[in-house]
């Protein structure tokens, strides 16, 4: 056993967290707890509301547009965030590289990541209208008949958003996990090379165990943003939540309800809380697949 | 070990608490008549005016300090997006412009926690200046009858049609359609000829087409919304039968009035209910549908529909008396007049309408769409009721698509938009 | 033939990837002849003009809007920069009570929903006179959970050893990091970095809210001005867009020199 020659401070960590914890507690947390406590209330944005215990809970489960975006955030979750764990580490794996041309892509790559949503927005509605260029190259090739509704259908609209999310997010979890392939050991390469593994095998039994951690970060990371989606939905159904409001997510409803003059904010807290419940579910869920997995 | 977390959170939340109340403390300053000099500083804020006006709205901020010396008007103009939010996050700061620049809806919220000058009260005699419907517009009988601001410009348009593509799917553009029916005729034609994503309506019917239809939005007192009666379902009726018959894609049923224009600019639908500067907007951006487009009245059952922005008087200002002045100044008749010729809309101040520059024709098709414009707003009143909230038109246009789409039935749809439009009114 | 396959592949996702932002440069470039709701849409502009760009100047003052955007970005930055590594080493690296409690506490704070507390952060951020400053728009954002976790995660990946070679050597906590563990996270700093700016750079709505006064305007609400209430000109915005593109490419261009270089640095791997 080592004997440590110097014994920190006690007060050294508190140091060291002061600034982050003041931040993200006056900013955050404190605000928070206020919408928890306003959730029990009936406050609209401009007069403060009465205790009426758990009535807008009861209301929430007796409204059509909450089942309807649980639905659609909880199907976000299931369907998105396989691609982003899995795909993210292709690409990196692909693009990993010191060469002029490798370094360019991997910028061109992360473009979408640095464009702001409503561009982003903007530049999609206008690709996937339904004489978009989507479709027109889909009828030039014969794919299809007539145009495919892509901003309208309930489950394309869906299915859209789910491509412009995973279309931003790619860049930014391939440098991610680009970070990560840094810090595997060369040596397993190499030694894998030399047991006669082409690319591929190199790639499912050296690079992706070697980013494990980082591949549960992220998926635990893009299942709560999956969760909360809320831009690309919004600005592909031009702010409307879709067609009879039927790809509205539990943001969206957050800020349908949340903001605005007329505003009810002690409803949407008591949304807030419900998606607050849910996020922590997804997580404890797979941290505890997470543990299991790591203690065989 | 002491926490140094437990020292801070009850700090931060006794502070955060005192800073977080809302509408606490202080009288109903909404109703006191209007004393004081005018001199101080104000704030004047309006909305996305900036872009092409900014000469006009600087020249009004000096005419008033030059005739009212000792005063500043600090003039703020906020974008497009969002303004709804800025509003809200400002009421709820308590610190919304001395003057601001609303529409009926806005304004309802804002008078209903008492955050508006009650110029019943404060300056009754001002009803005078303006257009009777125009003060009305801001007149809301479920908060007692008050009014909440000086009216300001009005908004009204024709009905454009795209003739090149009505003549592409057999729909005779001599006489072009002028009433409900024939429209509804007309697409049912249009849908027959022309398979596809063409259709006539851009979108669903909003309020303000309920209410040009005929149908009735509330009742008398304005304690309840009405229009869901048979009159409201007929109107829904005749758009999920134009659905039905291929005249309306599903495309149309999620459409804003943004995306109806756009579709218009694309070619892709062939009656536009316009405002007056949709023709420049064509011209500007749609070349092609430009030169084929036909305008005519804007069709309605009853009297056209109009749009309103007034300017309310925040009623917690610390100038009142310098910006109850100023909102008058800038909504009187010559101030009015002067900012109508630069943007193509229309005043609310009495007798302004009279002036040559609405009713004297020197030929131009700009000058003549004026003219009518200008005919339509005299007839027009405000259909949108104050009381209806924007939430509650999501709402509607989500419940109409899903009757359309067939997965409710109409009656319960309408009966569910009345439901939560009225849980929107404000409480008893 | 593999490396065909793969180029073919990272050419694929070029195309993708990068396709709808030469389509916002050309539609940048189309003059008043070109007809923009034409179908199918045309790459080439019939009528090509940098009018647009000059639109957009004329209409907006880009430069003081880009100096308030850079100086709410170098903020949210140098923030979170240092605030989240301080923080991350913290929880990753010293040992003491409450550590699980606080990790905890940031993971939750992860899961709030922006959209539910953002007119409490306005009525926050007024109470303490920051309405309507940059620094108001910063404050919020200045260290971000994420980025704590994120960082924490860089330096969990450092191994012992390094640190009580140290140790034993004598050197206190600020030595320790300063000197030994944080060069090795680089990279990840880098990446936070690189996300900070992004995230302050693209906000729109929080400005929105707390700004009144235009002199403080950041460029995504300046930008937002082109839209007008009796007209849009998509050219202008497409224009606007592109000019507020170039900084955030030109930083990224930059730091990501400095991000490989930061991979390639190693350390105790030599």
């Amino acid at each position: 056993m080592t004997v440590r020659q110097t014994h920190d401070r006690w007060w050294a960590p508190w140091l060291f967290l002061a600034p982050a914890l003041a931040v993200v507690v006056t900013f955050i947390l404190f605000p928070f707890a206020n919408t928890l406590a306003l959730s029990a209330t009936d406050a609209t944005l401009l007069k403060p509301g009465r205790f009426i215990g758990a009535d807008n809970f009861v209301r929430l489960w007796q409204d059509d547009r909450f089942r309807v975006a649980m639905t659609n955030s909880l199907l976000y979750v299931v369907c998105v965030v396989p691609i982003m764990v899995a795909a993210p580490l292709v690409l990196a794996a692909l693009v990993n590289g010191t060469t002029r041309i490798l370094s360019f892509l991997r910028t061109a790559y992360y473009l979408p990541v640095v464009m702001s949503s409503v561009i982003v927005g903007l530049i999609w509605t206008n690709l996937l209208d339904s004489r978009g260029l989507v479709n027109n190259v889909l009828q030039w090739a014969g794919a299809v008949d007539s145009p495919v509704l892509f901003l309208s259908d309930r489950w394309l609209t869906l299915f859209s958003a789910m491509l412009v999310t995973v279309w931003t997010g790619l860049g930014y979890y391939m440098v991610i996990y680009l970070a990560a392939m840094a810090g595997i050991d060369p040596a397993l390469y190499d030694a894998a090379a030399v047991d006669g593994a082409g690319p591929i095998r190199q790639f499912l039994h050296v690079t992706a165990p070697g980013v494990r951690a980082t591949s549960a970060l992220i998926g635990l990371f893009s299942s709560v943003s999956a969760f909360r989606v809320f831009g690309e939905v919004y600005v592909l159904t031009g702010g409307t939540g879709g067609t009879g409001g039927q790809d509205i997510t539990v943001t969206m409803l957050i800020q349908q309800e949340g903001t605005g003059l007329q505003a009810e904010t002690g409803y949407a807290g008591a949304i807030s809380v419900v998606m607050f419940v849910v996020l922590g579910l997804l997580l404890a869920g797979q941290l505890w697949f997470q543990n299991r997995r790591a203690s065989r | 070990m002491k926490k140094p977390i437990g020292y801070v959170l009850p700090a931060v939340l006794a502070f955060a608490l005192g800073g977080c109340g809302i509408g606490g403390g202080g009288g109903d300053d909404s109703s006191a008549p209007v004393t004081g000099k005018v001199t101080g500083e104000i704030t004047f804020q309006t909305w996305n005016l900036k872009g092409g006006y900014a000469d006009y709205f600087n020249g009004l901020v000096t005419a008033f300090q030059n005739a009212n010396p000792g005063t500043t008007v600090k003039w703020i103009d906020q974008p497009p997006e969002g303004y709804q939010d800025k509003l809200s996050a400002d009421a709820a700061a308590g610190s919304l412009p001395d003057v601001v620049d609303i529409g009926p809806e806005a304004a309802f919220t804002l008078a209903n926690a008492g955050m508006l000058l009650d110029l019943s009260k404060t300056d009754p005699g001002a009803q005078s200046a303006y257009l009777p419907k125009a003060w009305d517009a801001n007149k809301f009988a479920s908060l007692g009858g008050g009014t909440y601001a000086y009216p300001w410009y009005l908004n009204t348009g024709p009905s454009f049609f795209n003739t090149a593509l009505l003549q592409k799917c057999g729909v005779a553009k001599d006489p072009l359609p002028g009433t409900y029916d024939t429209l509804f005729a007309a697409g049912k034609t249009m849908a027959g000829k022309c398979k596809g994503d063409t259709t006539m309506v851009g979108r669903l019917p909003a309020i303000e087409t309920f209410g040009t239809y005929g149908v009735r939005l509330m009742d008398p007192q304005g304690t309840k919304f009405t229009f869901n009666d048979a009159k409201g379902v007929e109107l829904v009726n005749h758009y999920k039968e134009l659905y039905q018959a291929g005249g309306m894609t599903e495309e149309t049923l999620n459409k804003l009035q943004t995306g109806e224009l756009d579709a218009f600019k694309a070619g892709r639908v062939g009656w536009l209910p316009g405002s007056s500067y949709t023709l420049k907007d064509l011209k500007a951006t749609a070349p092609k549908v430009a030169a084929t487009v036909a305008i005519s009245p804007q069709i309605t059952n009853d009297k056209p529909n109009m749009y309103i922005e007034s300017l309310a008087v925040n009623a917690k200002s610390k100038n009142t008396a310098t910006a109850v002045a100023f909102a008058k100044f800038a909504t009187n008749k010559e101030n009015q007049l002067a900012f109508c010729q630069k943007a193509a809309i229309f005043p609310s101040a009495a007798g302004a309408l009279d002036d040559p520059y609405f009713t004297k024709d020197d030929g131009t098709p700009e000058t003549k769409l004026r003219l009518e414009s200008a005919k339509a707003v005299s007839d027009a009143i405000v259909y949108w009721p104050a009381a209806f909230s924007s939430k509650s038109g999501d709402h509607l246009r989500e419940q109409i698509a899903l009757a359309i789409l067939g997965k409710k039935d109409v009656q319960a749809a309408l009966d569910e938009a009345v439901k939560y439009a009225d849980g929107n009114l404000p409480k008893k | 033939m593999r490396r065909v396959v793969r180029y073919l592949i990272l050419l694929a996702f070029f195309v993708l990837l990068a396709g709808p932002l030469v389509w916002q440069l050309s539609l940048s470039l189309k003059g008043a002849g070109d007809d923009l709701y034409a179908q199918p849409p045309q790459l080439v502009p019939a009528d090509p003009t940098l009018g647009n760009y000059g639109g957009v100047l004329d209409r907006v003052p880009i430069p003081r809007y880009v100096l308030n955007s850079g100086i709410v970005a170098l903020l949210v930055v140098a923030g979170n920069v240092v605030g989240a590594s301080l923080a991350g080493y913290a929880l990753a690296r010293l040992r003491f009570r409450f550590r699980r409690l606080v990790t905890g506490l940031f993971v939750v704070a992860l899961l709030v929903p922006i959209e539910s507390i953002i007119i409490a952060q306005f009525l926050l951020v007024r109470s303490s006179g920051l309405a309507d400053t940059l620094l108001g728009v910063a404050l919020p954002t200045a260290i971000g959970a994420l980025n704590v976790l994120l960082m924490r995660n860089g330096f969990q990946s450092i191994p012992d050893e390094l640190e009580e070679a140290a140790r034993i050597d004598g050197a206190g906590v600020w030595q320790r990091f300063w000197h030994i563990c944080a060069p090795q996270v680089r990279g990840v700093m880098t990446v936070v970095a690189i996300f900070s700016f992004v995230g302050a750079w693209n906000d729109f709505l929080w400005p929105l809210i707390v700004l009144s006064g235009e002199e403080n305007y950041t460029l995504t609400l300046g930008l937002n001005r082109l839209r007008g209430t009796f007209y849009s000109d998509p050219r202008l915005i497409a224009a606007g867009t592109i000019i507020a593109l170039i900084p955030i490419l030109v930083v990224f261009g930059f730091l990501q020199r400095y991000f490989f270089r930061g991979l390639q640095a190693g350390g105790i791997k030599g």
